[in-house]
C-alpha cells in the first residue's frame, strides 16, 4: 500500500556554478518552487531533510544548517555520497510512514563548481595507504569497469557512444540540464580519452545546482496531482572493489547492491516484468558504461544480452526510455543527483516534464550509485498508488 | 498525529570511550563496539536488516568516510544510511524506519575520535566563512556566549562550584568514562577550566527493534534553530525545549516523573540551560539542579568524555544503562523513566530528544 506521495518538486538549472547564488539561495530556490508545485507553505511542513554529501567539495561545513526554513521543525542532513538524494527522499518517506509526519520537504544541493579539483577531492573516498596514490578517481574506477564489461560481456567503444550521444540529444530538450551539446556517436569517440575506454562526451559534467520535493501523506494528496512511491529500497556493499572483482554470484560489474535494492522495491511495487511493466527509467550512472552496467542490475536484459539491448534501444520502441532528462550525462549535481533522478521520474508519472515528457508513463524507475558503486538505491513512483 | 504506532525498544547497547589508542584502527574500534552491542542484546547480526550511522566526514578525516566505516558497523548488504548529525538524530530515525514497518531490527551506531581531527579546526569551519569565520568563532566559544546570556538573564552562578565538582566527580565514578588521557579545550571568558569537556575518543552502538524488551522508546522529539547566533535566544535552547515538549507529550508523562535526565552539553553550563530546556529545572536554576539533584547527568555529561558527533547517542546508552539497572557506581535508584537528548552544529542549532521507559 502505498503511503507517501510526491506532490512537489522544485529544481534549480544545474549549471558549471552559480556565482551570483549563496548556497542558502539555491536551497530555497528549490524549495520554493517545491513548496508553490505543492500548493503549500513552509508552514504546512512538518520535517525537513537536508542532503548535502561530501563537504569539501563544497569547501564549506555544514552548509545545509545555512540554509534552515521554518526554524522550529526536526532537521536533519543525511550524507551517503551519491546516494545521498535518495537516501534523503528515504528518510522523508520513513518520517510520514511512521505516522511522524503528514507533509515532509527535502532538499539536496551541489556546489562542486567551489571545489578546486573535484577528482582530488574524489581521490580522498579511497584507501589513504593502498588506492589513493594509483591515482584512482571516479573516472579511472568506471574505466575499469567499463573495460571489465566489454571483455566479459562483448561492449565496445560504439555502445558506450550510443549511449551517451542518446542522453545528449535528450539533454537538449531539458533546460535544466547543465550541458546541451549537439552531439553524435562518432563526435563522442572523436572526443578526447579520459582514461581509457572512457571518452570526454561519455563523462558527466561537474555541475552545481539544487533539487527540492514535498512529500505528503495520502490523506494530504486531495487534488494535488501526485507521483506515488510505490517501492524504495537501498543497499550497500563492501568497501574494497578488489573483494567485489571475483565475487562468486556477483562480481564488481553486477552491482549486487543495486540489483537488491530492485528486488525489494519491485516487490514492494508490484513490478514482476521491469521491461514492459516500466516506461521510464532515470539512472544514476555518471558514465554510459555505467548505464549499460545497471540495465541486468534493474532487470531489463540478462549481462550477456547487454550490448544487443543497448543496440535494439534505437528501432525498439516498445522499451523503456532511459534518462529523458539526458541524466547525470547531462548534468550531475553529485549530492542532488539521485534527488534529481526521483524528481524527474515524478514529473513523468505526473505528465509535468515539459518538452522532456514520454507519452504514457504510468510507472517509473530512479536510482541512486554513489561510494565507488557500493551504495544503490532503487526508487520506484507510479501514476497511481499500490493496491 | 495521533494514529498508534508500533513500539519501538533497545536491546543491545555498547560504549567505548578512550583516548588514542594506537593498538585499534577507526574501524576496528567502531566494529568492535558494534560486536558488543549486537551480542549485549542477545539476537543475532542475521536478524539485522538496517544501519543508521551518525558520523561526520570533516571529524572521520576523509571523504564519504561511511564507505569504509559502514562495513565495520554491520552494513554489507544491508539497507543502510548515514546521517551527517548528532547520534539522537541519527537514532530518532532509525526509529522511524522501525515504525514504518521497513525494518525489523537496526543498528544506530555514531562515533568520532578527538584524538585524531583538529576540534576547533572543523568547528570553526562550521561558521559562515564571511560573517564569523574572520573572527576564529568555534562550538565553544559559540557556547561562552551563551553562557554569558544565560548571565545575564539571571541565571544563579552560585552553585557553579559544587555543579562542577558533582559532574567530575560522576565522571569518575562513570565505569565507563574516560580514564586516562583526553583534552581539554581552552576556556574563554566567562567559561572555566571546570566547566570544559573532556575531548575523547567515542564509539557508541545499540541496536533497536519492534520486539518488546527492557526498555521501550517512549517519545522522540526534534526541532531547530536559526542559523545565526544573533537570531536566538542565545541564553535559553529554545530549539531543545521544544524538542523535549514534543518528546514528553508523546510519552505521556511530565518532567517531575522523569527519574535520570541525560543532557548533551558541550559545557557545564550548556547542560545547566539544557536542563532548564527539558523542563527539569526552572530558569535560572540549571546549574543548582546540576550540582544537587542526582537525576541529572549522572553519568558526568562531558566531563566522561566528548566528541560530536557521538554526543547524543551516548546520552541515550547511558540512559539506558541507568533503566537496565547495569550503571555501576552511577547507578541511580529504581531508575523507571529517563530523558537523553543530543544536539548539532551549528553551535547546538538542531536538537533531539528522546524518552525511555523500563517495561
Amino acid at each position: 500500500m502505498s503511503h507517501v506521495a510526491i506532490v512537489g518538486v522544485g529544481q534549480t538549472p544545474y549549471r558549471r556554478s552559480h556565482p551570483d547564488k549563496s548556497s542558502r539561495e539555491l536551497i530555497w530556490w528549490a524549495a520554493k518552487e517545491a513548496l508553490n508545485d505543492a500548493g503549500l507553505g513552509i508552514d504546512a511542513i512538518d520535517v525537513i531533510i537536508a542532503g548535502v554529501a561530501p563537504d569539501a567539495l563544497a569547501g564549506e561545513v555544514a552548509v545545509d544548517r545555512t540554509g534552515m526554513m521554518g526554524v522550529g521543525k526536526p532537521f536533519i542532513r543525511v550524507n551517503t555520497g551519491g546516494v545521498t538524494g535518495s537516501s534523503a527522499v528515504f528518510a522523508g518517506a520513513s518520517y510520514i510512514k511512521a505516522r511522524r509526519a503528514k507533509a515532509v520537504l527535502v532538499f539536496a544541493l551541489e556546489r562542486m563548481g567551489q571545489a578546486t579539483s573535484s577528482q582530488q577531492v574524489f581521490n580522498t573516498i579511497f584507501d589513504p595507504v593502498y588506492e589513493k596514490d594509483f591515482p584512482l578517481t571516479t573516472i579511472t574506477m568506471a574505466a575499469l569497469r567499463a573495460s571489465m564489461l566489454m571483455r566479459l560481456y562483448g561492449y565496445t567503444p560504439r555502445h558506450w557512444a550510443e549511449i551517451a550521444a542518446r542522453n545528449a540529444q535528450a539533454a537538449r530538450k531539458n533546460p535544466l540540464a547543465h550541458l546541451h551539446n549537439d552531439i553524435t556517436p562518432e563526435d563522442v569517440l572523436r572526443s578526447p580519452l579520459l582514461a581509457w575506454p572512457i571518452h570526454r562526451y561519455e563523462a558527466c559534467p561537474m555541475s552545481e545546482g539544487a533539487c527540492a520535493m514535498v512529500l505528503v501523506d495520502k490523506s494530504m494528496v486531495g487534488k494535488r496531482k501526485p507521483a506515488w512511491i510505490q517501492g524504495a529500497a537501498s543497499t550497500s556493499d563492501c568497501y574494497a572493489m578488489g573483494d567485489r572483482i571475483r565475487r562468486e554470484g556477483a562480481t564488481l560489474v553486477d552491482l549486487l547492491s543495486l540489483s537488491m535494492s530492485a528486488k525489494r522495491a519491485y516487490a514492494d511495487a508490484g513490478v514482476t516484468n521491469p521491461v514492459k511493466e516500466i516506461r521510464v527509467a532515470e539512472l544514476y550512472s555518471a558514465f554510459s558504461s555505467a548505464e549499460a552496467m545497471a540495465y541486468p542490475a534493474l532487470g531489463f536484459c540478462t549481462s550477456a544480452d547487454g550490448p544487443r539491448f543497448v543496440e535494439a534501444q534505437a528501432t525498439d520502441k516498445s522499451l523503456p526510455v532511459f534518462n529523458p532528462s539526458g541524466g547525470p550525462q547531462g548534468a550531475n549535481p553529485v549530492s542532488a543527483t539521485a534527488m534529481v533522478r526521483i524528481a524527474e521520474a515524478a514529473l513523468q508519472v505526473r505528465q509535468m516534464a515539459g518538452e522532456r515528457q514520454v507519452d504514457g508513463v504510468e510507472r517509473a524507475v530512479a536510482t541512486g550509485q554513489g561510494g565507488a558503486t557500493q551504495f544503490s538505491t532503487v526508487c520506484v513512483v507510479g501514476a497511481k498508488p499500490n493496491t | 498525529m495521533t494514529d498508534k504506532r508500533p513500539d519501538v525498544y533497545i536491546e543491545g547497547i555498547a560504549i567505548d570511550i578512550g583516548w588514542a589508542d594506537a593498538t585499534r584502527s577507526l574501524t576496528e574500534l567502531i566494529f568492535s563496539t558494534t560486536r558488543r552491542a549486537i551480542d549485549d542484546g542477545g539476537k543475532s547480526l542475521d536478524t539485522v536488516d538496517s544501519v543508521v550511522l551518525a558520523a561526520h566526514d570533516m571529524v572521520d578525516g576523509r571523504s564519504l568516510s561511511s564507505m569504509v566505516t559502514g562495513p565495520a558497523a554491520g552494513a554489507y548488504l544491508r539497507d543502510e544510511t548515514r546521517y551527517s548529525d548528532d547520534g539522537a538524530a541519527a537514532f530518532a530515525a532509525a526509529v522511524t524506519r522501525i515504525e514504518a514497518g521497513e525494518s525489523t531490527r537496526s543498528i544506530v551506531a555514531a562515533w568520532a575520535r578527538a584524538s585524531e581531527h583538529d576540534v576547533e579546526a572543523v568547528a570553526r569551519a562550521t561558521f559562515d566563512s564571511f560573517f564569523a569565520g574572520p573572527f576564529g568563532i568555534d562550538e565553544l566559544q559559540a557556547a561562552a556566549m551563551r553562557a554569558q546570556a544565560w548571565i545575564r538573564l539571571g541565571g544563579d552562578v552560585a552553585a557553579r562550584a559544587d555543579a562542577a565538582q558533582r559532574r567530575a566527580n560522576a565522571a569518575r565514578a562513570n565505569p565507563r568514562a574516560l580514564k586516562a588521557g583526553g583534552r581539554s579545550p581552552v576556556a574563554s571568558y566567562p567559561l572555566k577550566e571546570a566547566d570544559m569537556p573532556r575531548f575523547a575518543d567515542v564509539a557508541v552502538s545499540l541496536t533497536i527493534s519492534a520486539e518488546p524488551s527492557a526498555v521501550r522508546v517512549a517519545g522522540v522529539g526534534q526541532s531547530s534553530e536559526p542559523y545565526w547566533l544573533g537570531d536566538r535566544k542565545l541564553g535559553r535552547l529554545a530549539g531543545l525545549e521544544q524538542a523535549a515538549q514534543r518528546a514528553l507529550q508523546e510519552a505521556g508523562f511530565g518532567p517531575a516523573q522523569l527519574d535520570v535526565v541525560e543532557i548533551d552539553g558541550l559545557t557545564l553550563f550548556d547542560e545547566a540551560i539544557g536542563l532548564e530546556a527539558v523542563g527539569m529545572a526552572a530558569s535560572g536554576t540549571g546549574l543548582k539542579f546540576l550540582a544537587n539533584d542526582p537525576r541529572s547527568n549522572p553519568s558526568g555529561g562531558a566531563a566522561a568524555g566528548y566528541c560530536a558527533p557521538a554526543m547524543g547517542l551516548a546520552r541515550i546508552v547511558e540512559a539506558v544503562m541507568q533503566l537496565q539497572g547495569r550503571a555501576g557506581a552511577i547507578q541511580v535508584p529504581r531508575a523507571r523513566r529517563a530523558l537523553a537528548t543530543g544536539s548539532c552544529v551549528v553551535a547546538a542549532q538542531t536538537h533531539t530528544v528522546v524518552v525511555l521507559e523500563a517495561t
